[in-house]
């Protein structure tokens, strides 16, 4: 057991020595998603956008909900970065199989591509969310700061769930397809424009669903100025309880993985 | 060690084991599907294997595939600084390689365009340039590479000659036994995996019937 976790260690201080490979094959592959286009990755921030406001102005669930343009601007964000991350990371190893099989970088530099890749991709959206915020009349109070330390919490998490999905993906090549659905499902199943109240099964899929405390760490203390204590502490936990298991399959697959590309 | 799609499991070398130093120049042969690659990539440390032991000592370079990580609506300045932190170069080494590589590639301004611009032969003669602008002392090889027009490719001949002179150790795979022979003091031949022969080349190719080249 001591060997395996060893191996997770190496690999991931060997990934991490080669920051400026994973640095910038995540900036060529935002600019090659983009290329010759007229607004470039601006694109994705009107992705962004348009999600949002679809459910502001169309939807118009947040009876309520106060200030529910922030509510649905805040929690887009942190949905789109955590769904675009599992999607992605089930075929991960599949789509960097050339690589794999032709050079002897770690793991972890394709696992860190797509953490910075994920990063930029929110940053654009960020500056939208960042916007509709003080537009919607939300002053920056010092409170914020818990959501800071939310997102770096969410941060600190993804390379594990990366290594996780992607894993998985790579033995079992099915689960991109249900991770596909059931991220679609998760977009309404989750409290991004709805909030808890009304019948006991909203109330029980507010409560239940894991994706929910994730959104409330970074969507709280924006919206109410509330230390969301409890919740961070679940995702604290959470996040602890996935890297052990993702430190512990890194270790144990790492060197197969490429047998199975 | 290999599981296919029916959940068998091919086991691509065993029993092989053999030594090398300073000096050698090893040929590889066998059959296409004797292992050949194989045992390439888990001495470049691309597979590690699952029975037995590889030590390697010394800093170990692989030609295999040349063009692998280049991305053709980058700059070809741009696809030798990302060829060369996937080779594990470090900003300095990419900078001081620079313009040598610029330079033996004969591209001159074509070099600040995208790749998807070149033709076929620039684009190989830049993956030549930079794939062997590297000091080894271990230089793997799956065929003996050239590159480009006639012209470029007398070059090339030239650069992979002084390449291999430098390296310590050599372990070249190749189907063509008159490279084998002008360049290789020992042979491992591969069957099905397994090791045939490990001797020295001259011995081989006596054995095989082939002449020395006149």
């Amino acid at each position: 057991m001591l060997t395996i976790f060893r191996n997770a260690f190496s690999d991931i201080a060997a990934g991490l020595r080669m920051r400026r490979v994973w640095a910038a094959l995540a900036a060529e592959d935002i600019g090659d998603q983009h290329r010759r286009t007229w607004l470039g990755p601006i694109w994705i921030l009107l992705n962004y956008l348009a999600h949002v406001l679809t459910f502001v102005v169309i939807f118009q669930r947040g009876k309520g909900v106060e200030d529910f343009p922030t509510y649905v601007s805040v929690g887009m964000l942190v949905w789109m970065y955590i769904s675009g991350v599992i999607t992605s990371s089930a075929r991960l190893f599949i789509k960097e199989e050339s690589l794999i099989t032709g050079t002897k970088l770690p793991i972890t530099v394709y696992v860190m591509r797509l953490t910075m890749e994920s990063l930029i991709k929110s940053g654009y959206m960020a500056l939208g969310c960042l916007a509709i915020v003080l537009w919607s009349g939300t002053s920056i109070e010092i409170g914020w700061l818990w959501s800071l330390a939310a997102i770096c919490l969410i941060v600190a998490i993804t390379p594990a769930v990366i290594i996780i999905v992607a894993i998985a993906g790579t033995y079992l090549p099915d689960l991109q397809f249900v991770i596909g659905n059931v991220m679609r499902i998760g977009l309404f199943a989750t409290p991004i424009f709805w909030a808890p109240g009304g019948s006991n099964a909203r109330t029980a899929l507010y409560k239940y669903n894991p994706f929910t405390y994730f959104l409330e760490i970074v969507r709280l203390p924006i919206m109410k100025g509330i230390e969301p204590v409890n919740s961070l502490a679940i995702c604290a936990i959470t996040g602890v309880t996935v890297w052990l298991i993702a430190l512990f399959l890194l270790g144990k697959f790492r060197r197969q993985i490429i047998f199975t590309l | 060690m290999s599981r296919s799609k029916t959940g068998s499991v091919v086991q691509a070398l065993n029993d092989v084991s053999f030594k090398l130093e300073s000096g050698d120049r090893l040929g590889l042969v066998g059959t296409n599907g004797a292992g050949k690659t194989t045992l390439l990539k888990v001495l470049y440390g691309i597979y590690e294997p699952t029975h037995g032991e590889v030590d390697v000592v010394g800093r170990t370079d692989a030609l295999f595939n040349i063009n692998l990580g280049f991305r053709k609506e980058a700059s070809g300045r741009r696809n030798i600084v990302l060829r060369g932190l996937i080779n594990g170069w470090d900003m300095s080494q990419i900078n001081e390689r620079m313009e040598k590589i610029i330079e033996f590639s004969e591209l001159g301004d074509f070099i600040d365009l995208p790749l998807k611009t070149y033709s076929q032969g620039m684009a190989a003669r830049l993956a030549f340039s930079v794939a062997t602008s590297l000091d080894p002392e271990i230089l793997l090889m799956d065929e003996w590479i050239g590159a480009g027009d006639p012209e470029f490719q007398a070059k090339a001949k030239n650069r992979m000659e002084h390449l291999a002179e430098r390296a310590g150790i050599i372990v070249l795979a190749s189907h063509n036994h008159l490279l084998l022979q002008r360049t290789c003091n020992k042979i491992l031949e591969l069957e099905s995996g397994k090791l045939k022969a490990f001797q020295e080349a001259e011995e081989w190719f006596d054995a095989h019937g082939i002449a020395g080249e006149s």
